[in-house]
């Protein structure tokens, strides 16, 4: 059995983990995301080139004169291009096909509209809302759930406190992998789309689903240990460890290979649940048992 | 023998209990597996010709993402609506065009209000598989309008000052476009002039370019430029309604497939129909094969002199008479399926055999066949203005609150005075008490039933209507007031909708997205096989065992269905299974098949999302094994034998597995009844995840790890942990 004191260098983590968080609120309020078709709605015109594909260069400088808004370019396996931008009328669409037919005939090549899609944002106001809403009452009946499974061990930390720790760990999870985002959308256009979403939520999930783990230790052992609540919870901590490290590689390897063999259109999603599922890990140790303790102590 | 088998089934010694339970998993493993791969086995069964029956093969369902499929989108024409309301209207477009398109039988459909930026309300409708855009557009579009008028009091009419300022507008407009006229023939630059002048905003700055019109897309203007030699503009001004136009041709080419890049063409064909009993609105009162014998007979005799004199005397077309069946010129995705199919196929001359289509039986005479001409146009649009512009559209009735949201149910009835047929309305709630201001403050006047933007109804009231029943007591015959109960229980749009964009979106890109992340999905699962096997030895390999049997049931269950009850139900059996007694699996077995019965259950949609809370939930099942196992070593440590160190692993390990997964589906619950589309998709296939991961990991786990004899496996220590004999000293 391992006996790392973690409970005892409480403060270096929380440290850790409070800089850590409040450089990506930092980069959240500085930067923002970088917003897909999916939340702003647009335009995504598909091309198949028959001989020389034209440069990206080259498709920029000839729809100039349109200024296309989030105007994205992006070559596509060997002769395909992909062109997306805010605006969805379908005058823009003929507009860029015939300036892009000129362009065509200078380097005697042709191409093939493979889809123009336009779309509203397919994450509209209603889904935003009411996820947020969802997220809400979620919180609130998993708060509820924790309280009551916890009730048993209401001393010396009020059972709803468990539950309390378990979010406050979890928000800090969501808040770093949106922060994270942030920044990749800043430095290397990362885009926010429909999955990055669902990742977020699973990330929520698997937050909590971890601490629990670990809180169910501490339950069972509290009525029984002989030490203080500072020493039964690093006793506890100490007998998940290799449980939570283990379940966490499995799913980060699974990940990875979603990332390295994976469609280019799941690879986000897996990026973003590798980063929540490592954050949330570390906090299930390192962030929500030491805020049990702090609180205990904070009573005295 | 028998005997041995009765006694171990109604009395089980722990051991012959736990074996019948192995024959059990195995028996749901082949289930599933069956549903799984039925399309591989039923080539198997073909191709070795094994006497097996052959099971029913079962699609996935696969999200527009993956699959591809139609999008339609609709504006909803919300105008004649108050501003508090218009939302709760188009809110109720969605739901009916969703119910339409559900009684239709499309794979579960995406139907999403949009509101613009300029704020236009539009309405999404994705309909994965869907590759036929005529046939989803003409299901919905069948949609009735459903409006409840009353009389307009405040109707203006256009004073005289405002007349001549009309007449004095549209002749300066006049003499604007005569001028621009003379700039264009005395060979001014087009586009710069159209930059300047040109009245059309969406062209303008393009220098009027309008690109590529065929007849169908932009008759109007086709008719106009088909006059004007490449190159060439309009020597006069041409006035079309609205205004005046100048037109430049630039280029011309026969129209091409988008996909397929062959030349499309339109061809000219009549057509002679007999209909069968049983297809609406068919009176020819000759069943099936009656209709195909008269067919055949009258193909015999058909010859291209005689055909229009065939076709008046016994096609079954309303009009026949008149219009002797001609069809005119129609390009290929303008008729139904199998009528273009034929016709496009045959040669020009010729008369075909009988042709099947939801119409009836046709025979098609082919008159003529052409390239389908393309012109490359330009245009200078000077507008003129009409009494509407100014005074705004004034309608003799004006919409009330009622609308076909608020349609219960249609049926049909007979007046019974008369006893002509009609067509009963109830109202739901809301609608009642609609219908009841409305009729109370029209007391001895009129309020019209509008249908598809006509009225159809315009009966006088003579007192306040209370319960919530209205009657439309047009002059239908029986049939079509049947038809029209149909329609409207189907349900009615509360507002106009107008199809603004239509596309087929390629599953080419999905297909490789699926492809790798199935791939992917497998990577995966052999990396997490090696680990669990490598680091719990024996009882990880169990785990990949019951890991398997989980894949095979998620991907069955994704297959037949799920729903809301099946997630409440049958997890709440499985939990009571797994922890108080085993009897409850039953239970929540034989739920899911009633569900399943009963209709309690749709199909599980897969989109990306969709594959990825399935992804997660294997994380999920793998980690209550581990959960388990390094349970399981503690207890080893700890002392205990073998077979009561597995015991405890299990009882303890349970309640953190219990609450971890409870939080999961709580989750999962609440995103499913609040959210849609891929979320929801996302919640849906994880919760059904997290419910058989905690099935497979615990229950068939446990099972298969009892079949190994305790006394056996105490033996080999080394097959469950490096940790041979407890020592109390052991830290490690």
């Amino acid at each position: 059995m391992t006996n790392f004191k973690i409970i005892q260098k409480r403060n270096i983590w929380l440290t850790i983990s409070g800089i850590l968080f409040a450089v990506f609120v930092a980069a959240l309020f500085l930067w923002g995301f970088k917003y897909g078709i999916d939340f702003t709605g647009g335009s995504l015109l598909e091309l198949t080139y028959e001989g020389q594909r034209p440069t990206v260069e080259q498709v920029e400088s000839s729809l100039a004169d349109l200024k296309l808004s989030s105007f994205i370019i992006q070559p596509v396996g060997e002769q395909d291009m992909l062109l997306k931008f805010q605006e969805t009328m379908e005058e823009t669409h003929q507009a860029i096909l015939s300036r892009l037919a000129n362009l065509a005939k200078q380097d005697n090549t042709t191409f093939l509209e493979q889809r123009f899609d336009s779309v509203g944002p397919s994450i509209g106001a209603e889904l935003k809302v009411k996820s947020l809403w969802a997220i809400f009452f979620a919180l609130i009946a998993m708060l509820i759930y924790i309280t009551y499974a916890f009730r048993k061990v209401s001393r010396p930390v009020a059972s709803w406190k468990y539950g309390l720790s378990a979010i406050l760990a979890m928000f800090h999870d969501a808040v770093i992998t949106m922060g994270v985002f942030a920044f990749l959308g800043h430095f290397y256009g990362v885009e926010i789309n429909t999955p990055f979403v669902a990742a977020l939520l699973t990330v929520i999930g698997y937050s909590i689903h971890d601490t629990i783990v670990v809180f169910d230790r501490i339950r069972e052992n509290l009525p029984k240990s002989d030490l203080d609540f500072e020493g039964t919870v690093n006793v506890s901590l100490n007998q998940t460890i290799g449980r939570s490290l283990n379940t966490s590689m499995t799913v980060l390897l699974v990940l990875l290979s979603i990332i390295i063999f994976g469609g280019a259109s799941i690879r986000t999603f897996a990026l973003a649940l590798a980063v929540g599922i490592f954050i949330g890990t570390y906090s299930s140790i390192f962030v929500a048992p030491p805020l049990l303790v702090i609180w205990e102590k904070w009573k005295k | 023998m028998s005997d041995n088998i009765l006694q171990n089934l109604f009395n089980p010694s722990p051991r012959g209990k736990i074996k019948w339970i192995f024959v059990l998993i195995i028996i749901l493993a082949i289930t599933a597996s069956l549903i799984d791969f039925g399309d591989y086995y039923n080539k198997a069964v073909d191709k070795f010709k094994i006497p097996f029956p052959k099971v029913k093969e079962i699609p996935f369902r696969l999200g527009l993402d993956l699959l591809g499929g139609t999008q339609l989108t609709y504006q909803a024409d919300v105008s004649a609506i108050a501003a508090a309301d218009k939302g709760s209207a188009v809110e109720g477009v969605r739901d009916v065009i969703e119910r339409r398109v559900n009684t239709f039988g499309v794979s579960e459909p995406n139907v999403q209000i949009n509101r613009t930026t300029s704020g236009d309300y539009r309405i999404i409708v994705e309909l994965a598989g869907i590759k036929d855009i005529k046939q989803a557009i003409t299901m919905i579009g069948e949609t009735p309008l459903l409006e409840f008028k009353e009389q307009n009091t405040e109707i203006r009419k256009i004073t005289d000052e405002e007349t001549k300022q009309l007449n004095d507008y549209n002749k300066a407009a006049e003499k604007r476009a005569t001028e621009v006229l003379g700039k264009v023939i005395s060979g001014g630059d087009f586009s710069a002039l159209a930059k300047t002048y040109s009245e059309d905003a969406a062209t303008k700055d393009r220098g009027g370019d309008l690109g590529w019109i065929t007849e169908q897309s932009n008759s109007a203007i086709y008719n106009l430029a088909s006059k004007i030699a490449v190159g060439k503009t309009s020597a006069d001004l041409e006035k079309v309604s609205g205004g005046y136009e100048i037109i430049k041709v630039e280029d011309k080419q026969a129209k091409t497939d988008a996909f397929t890049k062959a030349e499309e063409t339109q061809v000219k064909a009549s057509h002679l129909l007999i209909c069968w009993t049983g297809i609406s609105n068919c009176e020819s009162g000759l069943t099936k094969e009656q209709a195909l014998e008269k067919i055949t007979r009258l193909k015999e005799q058909a010859t291209t002199a005689n055909f229009k004199d065939l076709v008046k005397q016994n096609s079954t077309e309303p009009n026949a008479r008149d219009t002797g069946g001609d069809l005119g010129w129609f390009a290929k995705d303008m008729m139904v399926k199998a009528f273009a199919d034929a016709v496009f196929a045959q040669k020009v001359g010729a008369i075909s055999g009988p042709v099947e289509t939801e119409f009836g039986y046709h025979l098609i005479y082919k008159q003529d066949e052409k390239k389908i001409e393309e012109l490359k146009v330009s245009h200078i649009f000077i507008k003129i203005k009409t009494e509407e512009d100014i005074i705004g559209k004034q309608s003799e009735w004006k919409n009330t609150e009622l609308t076909g949201k608020n349609l219960k149910s249609a049926a049909v009835e007979f007046d019974s005075n008369s006893g002509s047929p009609e067509v009963a309305l109830t109202f739901d709630d809301e609608g009642a008490k609609l219908f009841e201001t409305i009729t109370e403050r029209n007391i001895n006047k009129p309020v019209a039933i509008y249908l598809d933007g006509y009225a159809i109804s315009v009966p006088t009231v003579n007192e306040k209507i209370t319960g919530g029943k209205a009657v439309i007591s047009g002059k239908f015959n029986i049939t079509e007031a049947k038809l029209l109960a149909q329609r409207l229980n189907a349900g009615a749009l509360p507002v106009p909708i107008n199809l603004v964009n239509q596309q087929t979106v390629g599953a080419s890109l999905g297909q490789q997205s699926v492809a790798d992340s199935l791939k992917a999905g497998l990577i995966g699962f052999i990396i997490i096989a090696l680990f669990m096997i490598v680091i719990y030895r024996l009882p990880g390999l169990m785990a990949v065992l019951a890991l398997a049997v989980y894949s095979l049931l998620v991907f069955a269950l994704f297959k037949i269905g799920f729903s809301m009850a099946a997630l409440v139900l049958v997890g709440a059996f499985l939990i009571i299974g797994i922890t108080v007694n085993g009897w409850f699996l039953v239970f929540a077995f034989l739920s899911y098949i009633v569900l399943y019965f009963i209709g309690g259950l749709a199909p599980v949609t897969l989109t990306l999302a969709g594959l990825a809370g399935a992804i997660v939930s294997v994380g999920m099942a793998v980690d209550a094994n581990i959960l388990i196992f390094a349970r399981l070593r503690e207890e080893i440590i700890n002392g205990k034998p073998l077979s009561s160190a597995l015991d405890d692993a299990f009882k303890r390990a349970w309640p953190s597995i219990r609450d971890s997964n409870f939080n999961t589906l709580i989750t999962c619950l609440i995103l499913i009844m609040f959210t849609t589309s891929a979320v929801k998709g996302f919640a849906v296939t994880l919760g059904l995840g997290v419910i058989i991961s905690m099935f497979t990991a615990i229950f068939i786990t446990r099972n298969f790890l009892s079949l190994i004899p305790p006394t056996w496996l105490e033996k080999r220590h080394a097959l469950i942990t490096s940790v041979k004999a407890p020592k109390p000293s052991d830290n490690e």
